[in-house]
């Protein structure tokens, strides 16, 4: 800002056009402008930018539902009513082995997304069934768990800790066989209708959930199996 | 093959329940014919139950709201004077049905009459303020209406098929659990809030979304009116612990439906868990009240007052210090469960602290009136009960958040008195301000004057009448939730609170002769301008009623109070701003799909509650396959012409010109 | 209305070419970026969870440490997939995401840390139970 004031004409010009909603020079930054980041300069954002953070916000709602179960596990660990503990229920291989394929579906995951911002529907769709494929792995797997633990006995209504496990270890696993479904309704989409705005919406929407089932899993391996088996 | 369900679940042997139930099938029958005769479905249909634009969507869910208030105002009825009449006596409830009543009262009140009015002003309201067309999911905003109704019509049902719960609006286990309620009472308590309690998630993401992300040119955050920024704190704390709510009442289903051992009495369970998370949601649930309640009174203090509001900032700065203390607060509500002084001390501590946000509004408010010309409208007259009233609520919840004082009043009438003297005070105050204020919006005439004052002040007569004695009877020692009462000195005052309640019920019937009144005279209360108030946001630049797609060009907003502004500038140069270059304008289609999703929800409901599977699995499939069916769909806008947009814009110029005549009119007689 | 219609032409020049995005949409990045940091994400994460794994089956370290080692390794690998997966940064174009991430940390926060400090406090102040009662409990 230059300190010869200009003559009253240029000056009203000057501020219509950089500051047409006279929002002030607080902001130091008050000639960039991000769109879509909310200061109200350039009015709604777009829809993708729209649909990506009510997604975000739906996820952290998501999250606190898991930290409720978390909560219950954390508190009923000790409540095994004379029965089995944590420690007999982890089997490390098996949890290896799904960590393992989860981990890898969240990676081909992001592929498939990079597939689809350049529009190939081709390694879209490759990444999208490679995902499948693992996340099928993960809750084939859970469910062979599951099996083998019912087979010992060891079932959510003997006692406190195991409904408090099995909760949240089942509430993980019914999210991921939900975007299971939900993958094969998008790879459906996308072959039959392109990547028209909605369905890379809908991607969007996808990736996020499938990474965020990651996460909430690295916090399911740790708290649960492994601090479980070392205890 | 049906489950649970046989023909015992009727109460043929109960009187009560069985007529009320022939009266409501009756009226439903009655208006079902009306409409089929009059041939009104299609409009129906086409402009209401598919609709996704947020003005019809907020209607009807102020609409569910109003009718399920007078439903749990009859449960208060009934309590009030079954306990007038019971003292050292049966009265004429028994105890199986009068601890269904008062569980039905507070579920329905506080999740299918507060919840949905306070949404319902968010929808409406909200959009026409930021000075956009429509909120930011408009699809999912109608799936969550339609959801909310489902498990409002869920609860209804319990009337006459089945039970209701016993357990208290909160189902607090072991009481809650299969061993000591093995009725559908409970279930049918858990799958009407589970499913509702959706439609409200959604609800919190689509404001959150809508408020941060969509907002017309110039609205800058601190631009916003106030009652946006309460939308947005609310909807946070909504987003925030409705999962709770969501998760703690599935461990409970799960307990009950399978035999787990979340909260059970035996085998690990615990059932103190169950109150920690049921009030680590339940607390906060009462601030996503209130704070639209406060964002409601500042839209009327300033506007009838004549003056902006009074520290805007510092209001917001208040707004989202309650919007974060708020979820660190829960444990006063279970003070006497024993967790010790250091916890107790810690959330007493919290808790007196949060009163002091509210207080700065409450100065605010007052500040605001101070200097200006206040015009005793009925929106002012509730907002000004509303100080009154929420003050004093305020301060005995402030007494009751020292925790040694509230292992005295814990659960007592006391309690009772404080908990309803904020609530009626606070939402259903500002609910009934809000109403009278935002009613010429929506349908293009005021409510009458006369009655409304009448209601006013009949309401707020009735109220005091009604809790004062209950505040009187808490100390003294009396319990909640009393079917009968055994000592004959508090019968004089439980009389006096019945008659708190008829009172209040004048107050109600003057309400539906307003109503019907204004209906009838509505071309004399007729709003030509859409701006009846001298208002000083948004909605007000827009007709009334608003058109479908709220503003014909987006608003440049320059500074605070957008439509001040404009109007200010408009009087001084004595004319209009030059007719704008109309676009067209894409809008989102309406959808059955919201319908369908909660139709599906309540079959799925009714049949998981009477542990009808076969029918449970084939709703919960439907509901999916619809829901795929809609994501399969291409078009999703249509497009109006900017013929169309033009013509409707003319049109309010035309109104607007005119006011402005007649104001230059009244400034040259002045 | 005002003088002033809104043209979205008008702020072209002055627009900034990020623009706020969904966590894990990056349209302007090339393709190879994306996959680039989708390979660095794997690799760290490979790592984290390995690491994890060993600590928690062997005696590398100090045995009482485990589960605090075990938490940093898992909050760390958190913090991987945010940013090389869902490209949470520090960016203008992410200030409105870091927000809602911060936010909903602290409900979690709350409601963890809550419930355990409540649950312990309310646990210690329950009247102790005998053997036989607690035998007794079992279904």
């Amino acid at each position: 800002m230059s300190d010869i004031p200009l003559p009253a004409a240029a000056e009203t010009v000057r501020r219509v056009r950089e500051d047409p909603h006279r929002l002030g020079h607080r902001d130091p930054h008050a000639h960039e402008t991000v769109e879509g980041a909310g200061h109200g300069k350039t009015g709604p954002a777009r829809k993708r930018i729209i649909v990506g953070y009510g997604f975000w916000i739906f996820l952290l709602s998501d999250i606190v539902m898991f930290s409720c179960f978390f909560a219950a596990f954390a508190v009923q660990r000790e409540a095994t009513a004379g029965g089995p503990g944590i420690s007999e229920l982890v089997d490390m291989r098996r949890v290896g082995w799904e960590t393992g394929a989860l981990l890898l579906s969240s990676y081909t995951c992001g592929l498939s997304f990079a597939a689809t911002n350049v529009r190939s529907k081709l390694w879209t769709q490759i990444f999208l069934l490679a995902t499948g494929l693992l996340g099928l792995i993960f809750v084939g797997l859970e469910l062979l768990e599951f099996v083998d633990l019912a087979s010992r006995g060891i079932v959510p209504q003997r006692s406190g800790f195991l409904s408090a496990f099995f909760g949240l270890v089942g509430l993980h696993g019914l999210h991921v066989t939900l975007a299971g479904m939900w993958l094969l309704t998008m790879m459906a989409q996308v072959q039959l209708k392109g990547f028209r705005p909605e369905i890379v919406h809908r991607l969007i929407c996808f990736n996020l959930f499938w990474h965020a089932l990651d996460i909430v899993w690295i916090g399911i391996f740790t708290i649960v199996y492994l601090m479980g088996a070392t205890s | 093959m049906f489950g649970k369900l046989s023909w015992s679940a009727i109460p043929f042997d109960q009187p009560i329940p069985l007529i009320t139930t022939l009266v409501l099938v009756l009226v439903i029958l009655g208006v079902l014919g009306l409409v089929t005769f009059k041939g009104w479905w299609p409009y129906l249909w086409h402009e209401w139950i598919t609709s996704v634009d947020h003005k019809r969507i907020g209607i009807m869910y102020i609409l569910l709201g109003v009718v399920m208030l007078v439903r749990g105002f009859a449960d208060a009825i009934m309590m009030r004077t079954q306990q007038a009449v019971a003292v050292n006596a049966p009265g004429y409830l028994e105890p199986e049905h009068y601890n269904q009543i008062f569980s039905a009262h507070g579920t329905i009140m506080i999740f299918f009459a507060a919840m949905p009015l306070v949404i319902g002003f968010m929808n409406f309201v909200t959009p026409l303020q930021l000075g956009v067309r429509d909120v930011a999911f408009p699809t999912m905003n109608s799936v969550s209406f339609w959801l909310t109704a489902s498990g409002a019509l869920l609860v209804n049902i319990s009337l006459f098929i089945g039970e209701f719960a016993r357990t208290g609006w909160l189902p607090y286990p072991p009481l809650s659990e299969t061993a000591y309620s093995p009725g559908v009472g409970v279930d049918y308590y858990l799958w009407a809030v589970q499913i509702s309690g959706i439609g409200t998630l959604m609800t919190g993401i689509n404001f959150v979304t809508t408020v941060l992300k969509m907002r017309c040119p110039g609205m800058s955050y601190l631009r916003m009116p106030m009652f946006c920024w309460t939308t947005l704190a609310s909807s946070l704390i909504i987003v925030a612990v409705f999962p709770i709510l969501t998760a703690t009442l599935a461990m409970l289903s799960l307990d009950r439906f399978f035999g787990w051992h979340f909260f059970t009495a035996d085998a690990g369970g615990n059932p103190m868990m169950f109150m920690n998370l049921i009030w680590a949601w339940g607390h906060p649930e009462v601030y996503i009240l209130v704070l639209p309640a406060f964002g409601i009174f500042s839209e009327i203090f300033s506007t009838f007052s004549g003056k902006p509001l009074f520290g805007y900032r510092s209001m917001v700065a208040a707004t989202l210090f309650i919007c974060i203390v708020s979820m660190m607060t829960w444990l006063h509500h279970f003070f006497t469960m024993g967790s010790g002084p250091a916890v107790n001390t810690a959330f007493g501590i919290s808790t007196s602290i949060i009163a002091v946000g509210t207080g700065v509004k409450i100065y605010n408010w007052i500040f605001t009136m101070y200097g200006g010309r206040v015009r005793m409208s009925v929106p002012m007259l509730w907002s000004l009960g509303f100080i009154f009233t929420f003050v004093i609520g305020g301060m005995t919840g402030v007494l009751l958040a020292v925790p040694p004082a509230d292992f005295l009043v814990h659960n007592s009438m006391f309690l009772v008195a404080h908990f309803h003297n904020v609530i009626v005070g606070g939402v259903v105050f500002a609910l009934f301000a809000g109403l009278d204020f935002w009613f010429p919006k929506a349908f293009g005439f005021r409510l009458h004057e006369g009655w409304g004052k009448a209601a006013f002040w009949f309401s707020f007569f009735g109220f005091w009448i009604t809790f004062t004695p209950l505040y009187i009877l808490g100390l003294e020692g009396m319990t909640r939730r009393l079917q009968h009462v055994n000592v004959p000195e508090w019968q004089p005052m439980l009389i006096l609170s019945a008659i708190g309640v008829g009172v209040i019920a004048i107050g109600v019937v003057c309400q539906v002769i307003m109503l019907l009144v204004s209906i009838i005279r509505r071309d004399q209360l007729r709003d030509e301008s859409g701006d009846p108030w001298d208002g000083r946001s948004l909605e007000w630049a827009t007709p009334s009623p608003a058109p479908f797609f709220n503003f014909a060009t987006m608003p440049n907003v320059e500074g605070e109070e957008a439509y001040w502004g404009i109007k200010t500038r408009a009087i001084e140069s004595q004319r209009l701003g030059p007719e704008p270059k109309y676009e067209p304008i894409e809008m989102p289609v309406h959808s059955p799909v919201g319908f369908f999703t909660a139709a599906f929800a309540s079959v799925t409901g009714f049949a998981l509650i009477w542990q009808i599977w076969w029918l449970a699995g084939l709703g919960f499939a439907a509901a999916i396959a619809g829901f795929v069916v809609f994501a399969w769909r291409d078009v999703h806008e249509f497009h109006v012409p900017a013929e169309e947009v033009a013509e409707v814009d003319r049109a309010r110029r035309a109104a607007r010109q005119k006011l402005l005549e007649r104001l230059a009119a009244q400034e040259a007689t002045a | 209305m005002s003088e002033l219609e809104f043209d979205p032409a008008a702020n072209a020049d002055l627009l900034d070419h990020r623009e706020d995005h969904a966590p894990g949409d990056e349209p302007v990045e090339s393709a190879g970026h994306y996959v680039f940091n989708s390979n660095l994400g794997l690799g760290f994460s490979i790592v984290l969870t390995v690491a994890a794994f060993v600590l928690a089956n062997s005696q590398l370290i100090y045995g009482p440490s485990i589960p605090i080692a075990l938490l940093v390794l898992a909050i760390a690998q958190m913090g991987v997939h945010l940013v090389f997966f869902l490209h949470v940064t520090t960016g203008p174009d992410n200030t409105n995401n870091v927000l809602a991430l911060a936010f909903g940390l602290l409900v979690v926060f709350l409601i963890v840390v809550g419930s355990i400090w409540i649950m312990n406090h309310l646990h210690a102040n329950m009247m102790p139970m005998p053997m036989e009662q607690l035998r007794q409990m079992q279904p």
